[in-house]
């Protein structure tokens, strides 16, 4: 599925068993942002059994406090459906932005079922989370 | 010779060849006397028998035609292009002479009454078509609703009617009227009446159920419905204006009684027009209305103006976004200190734009004073207010600062806590900028926050930036694409060492502005807190207001 460039996001969606990819192409912000909530949502409410929702970000241009909104409201979504959210390939600007917005752990800890096995973000998820390391759940 | 199919079928009189043929013809000599008719003629103009002459028998145009051949011929009239027509007994006819050897005119009349309603429609049509395209652009190069009735009633008159009066719909027990006379300009009145006393008029302004246009008896017009010294009223007609869903207002046409009343077509005609002018007048209202609640919202949301509270010295500017969405997504507040508390600035930035960030603004900024009595505990305080803000439909949110402030001898100590938010910048009096040391989680979008509050003294001459990321991520420069970003930042504020706070602010404000030159950009918003430099009176506690230190 690609949606037209007037939008400045591509999405391109890859289905394999219980998990679906989907690639982020342009800049997510206020214009495109609902774009991508609204496939999200798409494929969480016709796909019941999925277990995985991976969403590429290595193409990713600018990201605004519109686009983190979407990103937020996707993880609200898949906690609801007990899907676990992958953002992967982050862009350096992407984390900088989770980092400084303090939802770097709840954006990329280990979901509902998951242990702590993401544990390269440890460290930062101290440093972000002093009172509350089971923030996210 | 000319030749006729008659003429060789009927085999007539070699001198008057016409005399079957389907149309009327005269045979008019140089006297202006009758030579010949046809049967056709015969049945037209019964009067006209061969021997009397023209003048007498025919309509004076046939006449006045006659003599304008005899003196330029058949083609030489003046304006003959149109040719001769007029009316003989009730219809229309097109008179085409021809001239003979002797001087004499054979005067052909054609019918053309047919031809002629026809062309009057079109003419009528096009006319109404033309009317209707003024009316449309002249409705809806405005877009204020007083401009709008105006223009309404007076279209109205030009074409339809001797009065018209636009009616706004009911506020209360008042009713608001233009009123335009034909030749006139529209005049506003307003009437304390109630419009269900006038048949179909309260329907009418309530916009739903739609209802046609409804006749009024004018007996029964009230008085204030019919202007004054406009005379014996003939016919009033009531037209709803539809809205785009909201009622649009009323048009009462009134003719007087010695103009024609309203035929079918005018009625369809007014209805057209009636819609453009909804039209127009719905979307001028819907206008006023979102600009009403923008004002409103924007008065409510604009920030503060600064001053020096409780020996602490705030300056604070904010620079809205140039975008159409008038009511940007920054805010910055002052709350000053109650008995023995310190100060609270808070300073954030709502995600979004438009109407939604600037309710998202309003909600953050009144939580925030309702929570002041818990300004000691700043995570308290954020839980309280991500718990507040959140909310199924969306996941906005808000990144802020919050800031204590408080006078201790000539030093201020500050608590500072960032929910999401760029850091505060420490200006220290020999130019080192720091980066206060606090982090948390935005608010209003996840259910657990936490956050880190760093405590920092300021000597006298030093002071703590607060800003909102339009600043740092305005793109210009001698680039045209480079962001102003964090480290541009702090080396400018590095060189404000020792100034004033609203020096600073201005500085800050001024070299964004600068890097933008006249691109777009976000709302920036900029707060200093500042350490008085030069602070007399140590001994006295930090609730003295200044007005001791003379």
């Amino acid at each position: 599925m690609t949606t037209p460039p007037p939008d400045h996001l591509r999405l391109t969606r890859v289905d394999t068993g219980d998990r679906v990819r989907i690639e982020l192409d342009g800049d997510l912000d206020h214009d495109t942002a609902d774009l991508l909530v609204n496939e999200a949502t798409a494929q969480l409410s016709t796909r019941p059994g999925l277990g995985h929702l991976h969403l590429h970000c290595g193409g990713l241009g600018t990201i605004d406090s519109m686009g983190l909104s979407a990103l937020l409201m996707i993880s609200r979504r898949t906690a609801a459906a007990e899907v676990r959210l992958h953002l992967e390939d982050r862009p350096a600007n992407l984390d900088q932005l989770l980092r400084l917005t303090g939802t770097f752990d709840h954006l990329t800890a280990p979901s509902p079922t998951g242990a702590a096995e993401d544990s390269t973000h440890e460290e930062e998820a101290t440093v972000f989370r002093p009172h509350r390391p089971d923030a996210g759940t | 010779m000319d030749h006729t199919r008659a003429r060789t079928i009927a085999k007539p009189d070699a001198e008057f060849p016409w005399g079957t043929a389907p149309y009327p013809v005269l045979v008019v000599d140089i006297d202006g006397a009758l030579v010949q008719r046809n049967e056709a003629a015969a049945v037209l103009l019964p009067h006209a028998a061969p021997g009397t002459t023209l003048v007498d028998v025919a309509p004076a145009w046939l006449a006045a035609a006659h003599r304008t051949v005899l003196r330029f011929g058949p083609h030489g009239a003046p304006e003959a292009d149109p040719g001769p027509s007029g009316v003989i007994g009730g219809r229309r006819f097109e008179a085409h002479p021809s001239v003979r050897d002797d001087g004499a005119v054979a005067w052909w009349l054609v019918d053309d009454t047919d031809h002629q309603l026809v062309r009057d429609a079109l003419h009528m049509e096009r006319k109404r078509t033309a009317f209707l395209a003024e009316a449309s652009s002249a409705l809806l190069s405005t877009l204020n609703v007083g401009r709008c009735m105006d223009v309404t009633a007076q279209m109205a008159v030009e074409c339809l009617a001797d009065a018209a009066l636009a009616i706004a719909p009911a506020h209360g027990r008042r009713l608001s009227v233009v009123t335009c006379l034909r030749g006139g300009v529209p005049e506003l009145s307003h009437h304390s009446v109630d419009p269900d006393d006038v048949p179909g008029l309260g329907e009418a302004l309530r916009g739903f159920p739609p209802v046609p246009a409804r006749w009024i008896d004018p007996s029964t017009a009230p008085q204030w419905l019919v202007p004054e010294g406009f005379g014996p009223v003939g016919s009033i007609v009531i037209t709803p204006l539809p809205g785009h869903g909201v009622p649009a207002g009323a048009l009462v046409l009134l003719r007087r009684a010695k103009t024609d009343s309203f035929s079918d077509e005018e009625e369809v005609f007014a209805r057209l027009f009636a819609a453009r002018a909804g039209a127009a007048l719905s979307a001028a209202r819907l206008y006023a209305e979102q600009s009403a609640i923008t004002e409103v919202l924007m008065r409510e949301l604009l920030p503060p103006t600064l001053r020096q509270v409780a020996g602490v010295d705030f300056a604070g500017r904010y620079r809205p976004s140039a975008d159409h969405e008038r009511i940007g997504g920054d805010f910055y507040d002052v709350h000053p200190a109650t008995e023995g508390d310190a100060a609270l600035v808070t300073l954030g930035d709502v995600c979004g734009k438009g109407l939604e960030a600037a309710v998202l603004t309003g909600k953050v900024r009144s939580t925030l004073h309702a929570l002041l009595p818990l300004a000691d505990d700043h995570q308290r305080m954020l839980s309280l207010l991500n718990t507040a803000l959140l909310n199924s439909h969306h996941a906005r949110f808000a990144t802020l600062v919050l800031a204590s402030a408080e006078l201790r001898g000539n030093e201020v100590d500050l608590k500072l806590t960032s929910a999401g938010h760029p850091p505060p910048l420490i200006i220290r009096g020999d130019g080192t900028v720091e980066e206060a040391d606090t982090r948390g989680t935005l608010v209003g979008a996840i259910p657990e926050i936490s956050a880190r509050t760093a405590a920092v003294t300021l000597a006298p001459g030093e002071c703590c930036v607060l800003y909102t990321d339009g600043i740092t991520e305005a793109r210009g420069g001698p680039m045209g694409d480079v962001l102003f970003g964090d480290e541009r930042l702090k080396r400018a504020l590095s060189a404000c060492a020792g100034m004033t706070a609203e020096g600073i602010v201005d500085h800050v404000q001024m070299l964004a502005a600068q890097w933008l030159g006249d691109r777009r950009h976000d709302d920036m918003a900029v707060v200093v807190i500042a350490a008085p430099r030069t602070h007399h009176l140590s001994a006295v506690n930090g609730h003295t207001r200044g007005r001791f230190t003379g």
